[in-house]
């Protein structure tokens, strides 16, 4: 059942305007990002790249934020959950579902993005290596930990302030990586705050691998491992914490 | 199995709005669906008739008091695979065909394989919706996301079928065909509980009926009784009695109640009146309805109570 809610919710997702619409602008983007490349002063390949890479990681966290915002909050508001939820399903079963289905939207999306701007890379003469690819997907997993985050923030209040909170949120959670650089200058009291406060965000740092990728720079398995691991505990919880809200939500 | 397809015991709801805003809607509702009826569920727009079915559906929660489908406590998800629900002013995802829409919910309602194709082409079939299935229901009009989400409450041939103003959008052909599929629907054996403000739809379907304002339930029970209890009407000539309206033609009509048949007729026969027909007057539901809210709100008026305050 949480497979057919994500089959449709990802269906329907995929055929919106905006979702091709945003293809297109990344498309726009990467054919500039050659532009820039080509008058840069320093290899200009290395520049097309990283922009091609920075581009798909900032169009995949927008998108992720407005989605993730827009996902159950139009449901309540178009009342299209009522001839779902009023069949035999649990509410958690609906949730998961939506989550997932969007999840693999986004992850299509992205996937798509890689994938012509790999090829974009390589018709432009830049060198492609496996490390971009991996690169590439330690982006579609902070794209997904985004989606979560605006969707647990929904659950908590209003979109527009979900929205806002999502993306402060990614602000917070690439600051938290350079936390252990700053912390020694905080005396006892500031520092406990700091770590606790440090904690409640995703560090997304750990997914922030594509300037290395771009520069060849390897990551050990381990490491990715971790990442990946870090990334699906994060969505876990949530996910827990959205359908714990929406348990009991009026609709 | 119970007797009731739905029961409310006591049932009372407030919803909760911004910081501490509470809005009651419905109060100490008492209410009994029986299985196998047509029930319809009479009130003005915001008097608790959506609150009540969304409480059924599952769509609402917090309420005090007891409700209960078929005999069952309502909150379990599989009680849910019993009903069918059309929600009032129906949206569905823009993106998806209405082929691939229907299969999606059939799948959710547990339907699957060759029952589920029966199932589509059944409701196909009965909202002339076969034409249509690749087509986008976001392009559809008011009328056809209706025939739309008909088709999907009866998808599953549910026991139990909750139409919240079935009749809003439709053409008068529509609304008439509307008509003969809850009919069907309720010869396949599934009760009826729809919700609306058009009385005339309660006439021509339901055999039980229930009157709510300001989510209380003022008055419910069999559609027959309420017509039954309509005064009944003596035309007759020769001796006139006191209260009777002369016609003009030499004979007079008097109207009473039924409980006083029996004298009434007894006393025209013994002063030599000659009966030429006794009928009963037809109840205009409408007439009743109005008069039982306005009766309602003059006692809240004067008890100086609050919309769901007041006393039923």
């Amino acid at each position: 059942m949480i497979l057919v809610i994500a089959g449709a919710t990802c269906r329907e997702a995929v055929r919106s305007r905006a979702f091709l619409g945003l293809l297109v602008i990344f498309v726009c983007g990467i054919l500039l990002a050659r532009l820039v490349g080509a008058i840069s002063a320093t290899d200009g390949n290395i520049v097309t790249t990283d922009l091609v890479f920075s581009l798909q990681s900032l169009i995949g966290v927008l998108v992720a934020v407005a989605t993730g915002t827009a996902l159950v909050h139009t449901e309540v508001r178009q009342h299209t959950l009522y001839t779902v939820l009023s069949r035999p399903m649990a509410r958690w079963r609906f949730v998961l579902g939506k989550y997932l289905g969007l999840a693999a939207a986004l992850a299509l999306g992205q996937i798509a993005m890689l994938a012509t701007g790999l090829a974009w890379l390589w018709a432009t003469g830049a060198e492609l290596h496996g490390w971009l690819l991996i690169g590439g997907l330690l982006t579609i997993v902070e794209v997904l930990v985004m989606a979560a985050v605006s969707l647990c923030w929904t659950a908590l209040s209003s979109p527009l302030l979900a929205a806002v909170l999502g993306l402060a949120t990614w602000a917070a959670g690439h600051a938290v990586s350079s936390l252990p650089g700053l912390i020694h200058h905080l005396d006892g009291c500031k520092q406990q705050a700091a770590i606790v406060l440090a904690s409640l965000v995703p560090d997304l740092g750990r997914f922030a691998y594509r300037n290395d990728a771009v520069h060849r720079t390897p990551i050990e398995a381990v490491d990715l491992a971790l990442a990946f691991a870090y990334g699906s505990l994060w969505i876990a919880l949530l996910v827990a914490i959205t359908v714990a809200v929406y348990r009991r939500k009026q609709l | 199995m119970s007797a009731d397809a739905v029961q409310f015991r006591d049932v009372s709801f407030t919803y909760r709005g911004d910081w501490l805003q509470r809005i009651r809607a419905l109060e100490r509702v008492d209410l009994r669906v029986p299985a196998g009826s047509a029930f319809g569920y009479l009130g003005a727009n915001g008097a608790g008739k959506s609150t009540s079915i969304k409480l059924l559906v599952g769509l609402l929660q917090g309420h005090l008091g007891e409700i209960r489908l078929f005999g069952d406590a309502i909150g379990a998800p599989r009680l849910r695979a019993r009903l069918g629900y059309l929600p009032e002013q129906p949206f569905f995802y823009e993106n998806l065909g209405v082929g691939e829409y229907l299969r999606y919910l059939g799948k959710l309602s547990g339907l699957s394989g060759s029952a589920l194709d029966q199932a589509c082409d059944r409701v196909y079939g009965l909202l002339d919706l076969g034409d249509l299935r690749e087509r986008r229901l976001g392009s559809f009009s008011k009328g056809m996301r209706q025939r739309f989400g008909l088709a999907q409450a009866i998808l599953h041939s549910p026991d139990l079928l909750l139409l919240d103003e079935p009749f809003s959008g439709l053409d008068p052909l529509w609304r008439a065909r509307f008509k003969d599929i809850m009919a069907g629907e309720r010869r396949r054996g599934a009760t009826l509980l729809f919700s609306t403000h058009i009385l005339s739809d309660v006439e021509d379907l339901c055999d039980h009926f229930a009157v709510i304002d300001h989510g209380v339930v003022l008055e419910q029970g069999r559609l027959a009784d309420l017509l039954g209890s309509a005064p009944l009407a003596l035309t007759a000539s020769g001796p006139r009695p006191e209260n009777a309206v002369d016609l003009g033609d030499g004979s007079w009509r008097l109207v009473f109640p039924e409980h006083e048949r029996e004298r009434r007729l007894a006393e025209s026969l013994a002063a030599g009146a000659s009966i030429v027909r006794l009928e009963r007057q037809r109840i205009a539901l409408e007439d009743h309805f109005v008069a039982k809210v306005r009766e309602f709100h003059a006692a809240g008026s004067r008890l100086g109570g609050s919309s769901a305050e007041r006393p039923s």
